[in-house]
């Protein structure tokens, strides 16, 4: 009895923690699964049951898609340049062999991961301003003056835009975690490599890559992830403008409900981006739980 | 043969170098830019967005501080320092009790509090709105810091859980030979062995906090509980015109983070491969 | 996650999901007595839209002022600009935490507030009959009117002209244009002059639909248009539309100078052109007429005239765009009467004035506060212009419903940045018009 008293005790440690994550993270999750079954009028407070309606409306709505698109493209090139790009990088920086050149330029290329996707966004709306942006000046002076123009104003580039400033925000961050993985394979390894006559370029395909894959993998799903929870910088860029060509999930979701005053339909939205998060989620877990079973 | 190999050698270092210092330049100039227009006046930001400042005055950032930034700037310091306090020591605290006691459910409980890790907080926005508002707590800086701890108690307590399982057990009969409690075995002995991971978590949790948007944007208006990140975009919306101004907001609102990168670099380091490589 | 864990956890969220279907449906909204005798206690909380500079502190100094007569009041005051109010007030609608006072336009917007239950009937207090009713204009309070109730405290009226700078106008040797297409002709002169001769910035997508809006009106009967408004008698097939969205897009190609990148450049980065005398024209609101003069456009330099109406356009060439704007009281505050009584002075003939000139430059609705000693020559010249027509168009993108607008919205930024044609934006608008049914 005492003991079965004791061990129940013993909750009192995980019970801060768990009823904070139940309320906040699992109670809403629930909750939204139910808005999204609602069409809900925000100044009577009347919610009506619609069923799956909110549903065959996302299947229908052209910018669901082109948004669903402009986070996959996020993904596309956030993988190549802050996977696969990072990757390469970071072995060129453990190949410089000055150890306080090494740590200058991991620092260096962090710094735009430290400061936040507002004042990175803002610095960038700026840098791609259509008069003041010194991007056009710089064409300009060099007599590209006929490749000027509005970056974030036009449909055809502003995703592009977009994206590109996350590149140069996000790359620093994954350069850092692929070079301290590279630091962690043994140096004898590349010695061998090395009296066996392997050159620079043979080392990093035949060393390198393979023992950094596991990294790789996760910074793969990791940053797959995070391109479909993309929020932050494109609000402050454009916020889904001009025509709704750089909407991505998470504007979208919030201009239907916020904007356009369709809580159902965002709430809609919001489940489709869980069943991606939580498909990348697991993707993790398997990952993951082929090197530490843990839980 | 080996001096062609060397002089290709030499090629090859000269554009390696070339091409991780222009690298270098893309990232700071912006930056520098960003930090140099501060100084401006509009009238230079308009004419020349290359020249210098004409005047290395602290005006405009005089002027940022008392349009608001002050304001902002203690909120998030209030905020960060608060939920940076809740997040690790709760974390700590469930770590604690899901790797060293001996709890019922204790899987099961393990995997509840770190499946939070996979939700992303969009996707609980609308309902979370409503909770608030019911709470009363919407607008407030509580629905800040709640929220700030509510999500980042997975990720923190996933990465002490993981520093505390491998402590060796014999730390604990050792306390307990001694007759001290669990909150003492707890608070003195194996919180200052799990020092490394915790600097990281705070480090982390600092620089997620000070830069948070989605929630800081949707969960506060009005001044008094905003904080950096939502602040300059109403620094921008508010004197649009003076560009200037903006600028010296944005750099205020960057240093501070950047300042304690350098200085925690390597336990953030560490803090970031252990939450990723495990 | 081991197997054997997962039915406990699936066990939990379950309790979770019972837990959040329990409780719901807001609190029906108790008969607020607007005439009751207020009691001078507690906190008034009022969201204006008067953030930031010039007009940021005329509430701080009126509250700073009534609290001085009644030490019992406590004020919670949140600024917010034009551009944030909306998405503010939405969040604190949906999270059931609206202010005592908070701003309004008119149109659906307000009728969403009304229709909701959330704005208290004032018709006691301010009806057109009232004491305090018969300090406003008539129509600035009929504009707040639903079912011959009154719920509206209409601050300031409003209206959209180009303003333009008489020298520069001069030195390209062009004046004043009577039609649409004068204006657009007047263009090419005004650049060769050295100028950019309208500046226009559509960063946040509105400024395109206030073109839209009074090109409507001019092309649209209005009957039609104001069948439009509405999704349930919405058909938006009359062919004023497709040419009002052609005019306006031959405006932005012949008369700005970033053209089709006009959406990336910040409305007020357009305004500071004017400002500047870099440009010679900048359509705006008479709420900025004020801040348009400066060192360089000096305010005798500064006129306005309405925009002109095409030749041969089918709708009505005197309606101008523009109303007033104003705030309700929340019909679930606790403190309505109170709230009437700050209102009481704000609208008073001395802070009415105040409002009505420099650095505020908000021409009151409140009668006889705009007079030509005390407001800027360009906000009273605005005011008689108002005044004068027979019938204001509400802004597009308050007077129908937030689908609609936003469709409105994203089809103006399509048509600048040259994707689309008006036919295609007009069926996008259709669109969302059906589906908002």
């Amino acid at each position: 009895m005492r003991a079965t008293l004791r061990r129940t005790l013993g909750l009192a440690w995980v019970l801060p923690a768990l009823v904070l994550v139940g309320v906040f993270v699992y109670l809403p999750l629930v909750q939204n699964l139910q808005f999204s079954t609602a069409k809900w009028d925000i100044y009577s407070g009347g919610q009506e049951f619609v069923g799956l309606g909110n549903y065959t409306k996302l299947a229908e709505d052209p910018v669901f898609w082109s948004s669903l698109g402009n986070n996959v493209l996020y993904a596309a090139v956030s993988i190549v340049f802050q996977v696969f790009g990072a990757l390469l990088l970071a072995a060129l920086i453990e190949s410089v062999r000055s150890e306080r050149w090494q740590r200058a330029l991991r620092a260096i290329y962090f710094i735009p991961s430290a400061i936040s996707l507002t004042v990175a966004g803002l610095l960038f709306y700026f840098l791609y301003e259509p008069n003041l942006g010194p991007l056009n000046h710089a064409l300009r002076a060099a007599g590209l003056g006929e490749l000027a123009q509005a970056w974030l104003g036009q449909e055809s580039t502003a995703m592009s835009a977009i994206i590109a400033m996350s590149q140069w925000q996000g790359f620093g961050y994954s350069t850092l975690l692929f070079a301290v993985a590279i630091q962690r394979i043994p140096g004898e390894i590349y010695g061998a490599a090395a009296i066996d006559g392997v050159g620079p370029v043979g080392r990093f395909f035949h060393v390198t890559v393979p023992l950094v894959r596991e990294m790789t993998g996760l910074m793969a799903i990791v940053t797959l992830s995070g391109a479909f929870q993309v929020f932050n910088e494109v609000m402050v860029m454009t916020a889904g403008g001009p025509n709704n060509s750089t909407q991505v999930l998470g504007t979208w979701l919030y201009r239907s409900g916020f904007v356009r005053n369709n809580f159902g339909y965002a709430a809609a939205i919001a489940t489709v981006l869980f069943a991606i998060t939580l498909a990348v989620a697991v993707a993790q877990l398997w990952v993951t739980r082929r090197r530490r079973v843990e839980w | 043969m080996v001096t062609r190999l060397s002089f290709l050698g030499v090629i090859a270092r000269v554009f390696m170098w070339a091409f991780l210092l222009a690298l270098a330049v893309v990232v700071l100039y912006p930056l520098l830019w960003m930090t140099l227009n501060g100084f401006k006046t509009n009238a230079e930001l308009f004419g020349d967005p290359f020249a210098l400042p004409l005047d290395w005055s602290f005006d405009n950032y005089a002027k940022a501080w008392n349009r608001g930034v002050s304001g902002y700037l203690g909120t998030s310091v209030l905020v960060t320092l608060t939920s940076t306090v809740a997040t690790v020591f709760i974390s700590a605290w469930a770590a604690y009790g899901l790797t060293r006691v001996d709890i019922p459910l204790n899987r099961t409980l393990t995997a509840a509090v770190l499946g939070g890790l996979m939700l992303a907080p969009t996707v609980a926005l609308v309902p979370l709105v409503r909770l608030f508002q019911s709470l009363g707590l919407y607008n407030t800086f509580w629905a800040l810091l709640i929220l700030y701890t509510a999500f980042r108690i997975p990720f923190t307590t996933f990465l002490i859980r993981a520093y505390m399982i491998d402590l060796p057990r014999e730390v604990d009969e050792a306390a307990e030979m001694d007759g001290a409690g669990r909150w003492t075995a707890f608070w003195r002995i194996i919180l200052p062995m799990c020092k490394p991971i915790l600097t990281s978590t705070v480090l982390l949790h600092i620089l997620f906090t000070w830069n948070e948007y989605l929630f800081a944007m949707i969960f506060t208006s009005g001044s008094g509980v905003q904080t950096l990140p939502v602040g300059l975009t109403s620094l921008m919306s508010k004197h649009g015109t003076d560009y200037p101004v903006v600028f010296a907001g944005m750099v205020i609102a960057a240093l501070p983070v950047v300042l304690l990168f350098f200085l925690g670099q390597r336990y953030i380091v560490k803090g970031l491969a252990d939450g990723i490589g495990k | 996650m081991r197997p054997r864990a997962l039915p406990t956890f699936a066990a939990l969220l379950g309790t979770l999901t019972l837990a959040a279907c329990g409780g719901g449906g807001a609190a029906q909204a108790p008969k607020a007595d607007a005439a009751a005798t207020p009691e001078f206690s507690g906190t008034l909380s009022i969201l204006t839209k008067f953030a930031g500079d010039p007009t940021g502190p005329y509430f701080e100094k009126l509250t700073a002022a009534y609290a001085k007569q009644h030490p019992q009041v406590k004020f919670e005051l949140i600024q917010e600009t034009d551009q944030s109010v909306k998405d503010k007030l939405k969040t604190l609608t949906a999270s059931d935490a609206l202010p005592d006072i908070y701003f309004t336009w008119t149109g659906n917007w307000a009728d969403n507030y009304i229709r909701g239950g959330r704005a208290a009937d004032l018709s006691a207090v301010i009806g057109p009959d009232t004491a305090w009713g018969k300090t406003f204009s008539p129509g600035s309070l009929a504009a707040f009117a639903r079912d011959g109730k009154y719920y509206g405290i209409p601050l300031y009226g409003n209206g959209k002209f180009m303003g333009y700078s008489k020298s520069a106008f001069a030195k390209a040797g062009v004046e004043v244009p009577r039609t649409f297409e004068e204006l657009v002709a007047a263009c090419g002169p005004l650049r060769k002059a050295g100028y950019e001769p309208v500046a226009f910035g559509n960063k946040d997508g509105w400024p395109a639909l206030h073109y839209l809006q009074q090109l409507f009106a001019y092309n649209v009967p209005d009957a039609t248009l104001q069948a439009d408004f509405d999704p349930a008698t919405a058909k938006l097939d009359d062919p004023g539309y497709v040419t009002a969205l052609n005019q306006f897009k031959t405006l932005v190609d012949q008369c700005t100078d970033t053209r089709e990148g006009t959406n990336g450049v910040l409305y007020s980065s357009a305004q500071e052109a004017f400002a500047g005398g870099k440009a010679a024209m900048y359509y705006q609101e008479i709420l900025e007429f004020d801040n348009a003069t400066s060192d360089k456009v000096k305010p005798d330099d500064f006129g306005i005239f309405q925009l002109p109406v095409p030749r041969n356009a089918p709708g009505d060439g005197a309606v101008l765009e523009g109303s007033p704007e104003g705030y309700l009281v929340n019909a679930r505050s606790p403190r309505v009467a109170l709230a009437v009584d700050f209102m009481k002075f704000v609208t008073s003939q001395e802070n009415a004035r105040t409002l009505s000139a420099p650095p505020y430059g908000q021409p009151s609705t409140v009668v006889g506060a705009v007079t030509p000693e005390t407001s800027s020559k360009a906000v009273y010249e605005g005011v008689q212009l108002v005044n004068k027509a027979p019938k204001l168009a509400i802004w597009l993108d308050t007077v129908t419903v937030p689908e609609v607008a936003d469709a409105w919205l994203a089809g103006g930024e399509a048509l600048i940045s040259g994707g689309t044609t008006a036919e295609k934006v007009l069926e996008s608008v259709r669109q969302a018009s059906e589906s908002a049914k």
